[in-house]
Formats: C-alpha cells, sequence, structure tokens
C-alpha cells in the first residue's frame, strides 16, 4: 500500500528546529535565532525548488514531539522522517537533458519531452538548473517550453562556434 | 620500449598532475611496472607531490631536471638520460623484491625560457618560423622519447597552454588522458584539445573520426554529484569519449599530495580515495583497455 508523504512544515517544522538547537549546547541566543532563520529560508528553498508543497504535520504529532525532551523528539522526528516513503517523485529538473535529447533526436523530440512537464514553475525550474536563458515575463507553459528548446539551439550554436 | 601516456588539458586547474601521480603510484603498486613521470609543467607540482621542495630543489641545483636536459642535449652534452632521472621516488612504499617503481625527470621553472631561447638558436639558421617551430617540437619529441628504454610506461604531465613541450608530449603519446571539471567552459577546453591531438581543424572532422579510434580519453575529475554535473558529462560525451571513472572532489586527494618523507601504504596515502584510483588504473592500464591495445 503506497504510503502518504508527509513533510515536516510550518509550525511542526519551526519548533522541530528550535528543539534541535536547543539541544545543542554551546550556542547562545543570537547564534541560535540566525541559524534558526538561516535553516527556515533553506528548507523554504529546497522545497521550493524541488516543487515540494509543504504539508502541514497532524496536529497530534505536534503534540506528541513538544512533550518530549528535545532529543528525544528530535530523534522521534528523523526515525518518522525515515519511514515515510514519498508517493510523488520530486521534479528533478535535470531531467530530460535537454541539450542532449536535442542533439540526438532533434527539435521536435527536445518538445515532446517537456510536455510531459506541466507545471510553469517546473519549467522555470528545469531552464535554470540547466542554463537555457527564458524571458522571465513568459506565463504560459507552451510559450517557455518552446523558449527553452530555442535556448538550448543557441547554446549548441554557442559551443560549436568555438570549436573549430 | 615504453608506452607513452600523456596527461593533458590546454585548460588549468583541471588536475592534471593529481592524476599523473596517481597514475604513477597506481601502476607501480598495484601494475608492478617501472613508471617514469616527466614533469614538463613549470609549476613543477608532479615533482614536488613527488620528491619534496627540498629533493626538487637539489635536482635543479644538481642540473637534473627536464630544462638542464633539453639544454644539454641541444648543446649536444652526451650525459646519459639516467643522470637525469630521481629514481624510486614517491612516498608510496613499494616491496624491497618488487618490479614497480616510480622515477622522475623533475619540472623546471625555466622550462618555458628555455623553449624560448631553442627556438631562437634554431631560428638564427634562417628557416622560416613555421619550420623552426616544428623542429624545436620535433626535436623535443625525440629527446622525450630516449626514456622509454629504461621503463614500461612514461607518465607526460603537461603543462596548460601549447607550449612546444605540452605539443611534443602530445604527438609522442601513445593516448592522452584529458581530465576536466564538469563546468561550462571545460566543455570548450575539450572541444579544443581534441582537435590538436587528432590533428584536425574542425568539429566536423573530428566527429568523422570514430571514438575506438581517438588517440585521446577523457576523465571527469572533481566530480561532485551535482545535477549540473551530470547535465555537463552527458553533453560532453556526445562529442567525446569518456572512462567511465569518476574522480570525486575528496579531501583525500587533495591531503595525499602533501609531501611527506615516510613512505605509505597505498592504502595509507590515498584513503577513501582508494577504490576511485583503483577503479581508474583498472580502467587505464587493465590488460582489455585502449591504452594496453595502444602499445
Amino acid at each position: 500500500m503506497a504510503r502518504t508523504r508527509r513533510l515536516l512544515s510550518g509550525a511542526a517544522k519551526d519548533a522541530f528546529l528550535k528543539r534541535m538547537l536547543d539541544a545543542e549546547p554551546g550556542l547562545d541566543d543570537e547564534t541560535r535565532e540566525r541559524l534558526t532563520r538561516t535553516l527556515q529560508s533553506s528548507i523554504a528553498l529546497v522545497a521550493r525548488r524541488h516543487g515540494e508543497l509543504p504539508i502541514q504535520a497532524p496536529e497530534e504529532a505536534n503534540t506528541v514531539l513538544e512533550e518530549d525532551s528535545p532529543s528525544e523528539a528530535a530523534e522521534h522526528d528523523l526515525a518518522e522522517a525515515a519511514t515515510v516513503a514519498p508517493d510523488v517523485e520530486p521534479f528533478d529538473p535535470y531531467s530530460p537533458n535537454v541539450i542532449v535529447v536535442f542533439r540526438t533526436r532533434g527539435r521536435d523530440a527536445a518538445l515532446a519531452e517537456l510536455h510531459t512537464i506541466e507545471d510553469v514553475e517546473c519549467l522555470r525550474l528545469l531552464a535554470r538548473e540547466q542554463q537555457l536563458g527564458i524571458a522571465s515575463d513568459l506565463a504560459d507553459a507552451a510559450d517557455i517550453r518552446q523558449a527553452i528548446v530555442a535556448a538550448a539551439e543557441r547554446r549548441i550554436a554557442n559551443r560549436r562556434a568555438a570549436a573549430s | 620500449m615504453a608506452r607513452f601516456l600523456a596527461i593533458a588539458n590546454r585548460k588549468g586547474g583541471v588536475g592534471k598532475s593529481t592524476i599523473a601521480v596517481m597514475l604513477a603510484h597506481a601502476s607501480a603498486a598495484w601494475g608492478k611496472k617501472r613508471v617514469l613521470v616527466v614533469d614538463l609543467d613549470t609549476q613543477c607540482n608532479a615533482s614536488l607531490m613527488l620528491i619534496g621542495g627540498e629533493g626538487w630543489d637539489k635536482a635543479r641545483r644538481a642540473g637534473r631536471t627536464i630544462s638542464d636536459y633539453f639544454y644539454d642535449r641541444f648543446d649536444k652534452v652526451a650525459e646519459d638520460e639516467s643522470h637525469y632521472v630521481a629514481a624510486n621516488i614517491g612516498d608510496v612504499a613499494h616491496p624491497r623484491a618488487a618490479r614497480g617503481r616510480v622515477s622522475l625527470l623533475p619540472g623546471s621553472l625555466m622550462l618555458e625560457d628555455v623553449q624560448g631561447e631553442l627556438y631562437l638558436k634554431q631560428a638564427k639558421r634562417g628557416s622560416n618560423p613555421d619550420k623552426v617551430a616544428q623542429d624545436v617540437r620535433g626535436r623535443m619529441m625525440r629527446l622525450i622519447k630516449h626514456f622509454g628504454h629504461d621503463f614500461d610506461y612514461v607518465i607526460l604531465d603537461c603543462p596548460p597552454g601549447l607550449s612546444f613541450a605540452a605539443l611534443a608530449a602530445i604527438d609522442l603519446a601513445d593516448q592522452v588522458v584529458v581530465p576536466f571539471r564538469p563546468d561550462y567552459v571545460s566543455q570548450f577546453a575539450l572541444d579544443r584539445v581534441a582537435l590538436l591531438i587528432e590533428r584536425v581543424e574542425t568539429a566536423d572532422q573530428l566527429a568523422a573520426v570514430p571514438f575506438v579510434d581517438r588517440r585521446y580519453i577523457c576523465l571527469p575529475n572533481y566530480v561532485t554529484g551535482k545535477g549540473r554535473e551530470r547535465l555537463l558529462i552527458d553533453q560532453i560525451a556526445l562529442d567525446h569519449p569518456l572512462l567511465q571513472s569518476r574522480v570525486p572532489l575528496l579531501d583525500s586527494v587533495a591531503r595525499a599530495f602533501d609531501w611527506e618523507e615516510s613512505k605509505k601504504t597505498m592504502a595509507e596515502k590515498y584513503g577513501d580515495a582508494l577504490p576511485h584510483l583503483r577503479a581508474l588504473h583498472d580502467e587505464v592500464f587493465g590488460a582489455a583497455t585502449w591504452l594496453a591495445k595502444a602499445g
């Protein structure tokens, strides 16, 4: 039976981070605050990059964790995270490798591969990670796909021009 | 006669010297081969890794470097090649009875100046500049080739750029390993060094040479496994033959080249990089590899 993916997020995530850092000896309040903020923004960035919408942890789990000691709670969270298997593959911005598809199977194949990605943000992320520059004002998925393929074509031409 | 393996890339900072020294150690320790490293890079990193600062200083004061060798030979000084070789060096312990050894023709800070001087000397004889350049390069190649008699492998650690010495080494090599960092500019560097090695002028001419017939093979080095690296490696693999081995970015590799006089085992020297080096060694020097076939 497929398990439900559950990401620690929102208040539960903040509480988890606080407990982790409280359990760390030798951190003053200012450092602890700074680390908490850095970790929060980093986790948010990673979640956004992977196209994951954080799902609020159930309240009951949150309550149980807050009753534990910091280190016990942290272990509880980590163990739980390890046993929860994802039912959705995170978006991989490196697949398809647009340049490789374009060069081996042609422009139409590259476009067809991109059609398997519907989400506009995922397309943007793919373009950014594959360094295929597209205009930031494009909003339509079809336009973005066309722009990605055009950028791949430019990149191939760019390399070829320098090669001889 | 030895097989000549050049470690080359016009681009600097791709790990040519570390790969050259790693392969030398591996071939001596595991393949039981007599290996000579010829340090053609004026940074002399391979020399420093193999004999340390004092050892290298001693070699240059004694006139036993690659520059001295070229100078003497162009001036027809008749020292035997072995005069210039630091024999059985490196900080890896080899059993006394074992045949495998690493030796070094030490590098020189002066090599670029020497090349200029040799060029000018030849030019005074009145030939056209291209012919003089070819003569110097050809003469260097033949001089390096003399070292092939006493070794199983001669590993040519090439400098970045296109000096006469680098070109001579590429001309002489049976095979060329081209280490690269998987980043944006590296693909341009690979494209250009490939033209040089295959002696063609355009990307189309290069594409017409089947991978199995190419004299070079590329090695992804300093690999971290990031997505962008995978993209680039896959893109590079469309145009250039690649080794299966990947050399990861590891502290243990960097630490391995802090010179220490005490001898170590390969495991002590290379730490967690050892399995990667083993795979690289087997792929480069194994019985069924391209280098073996090249012989």
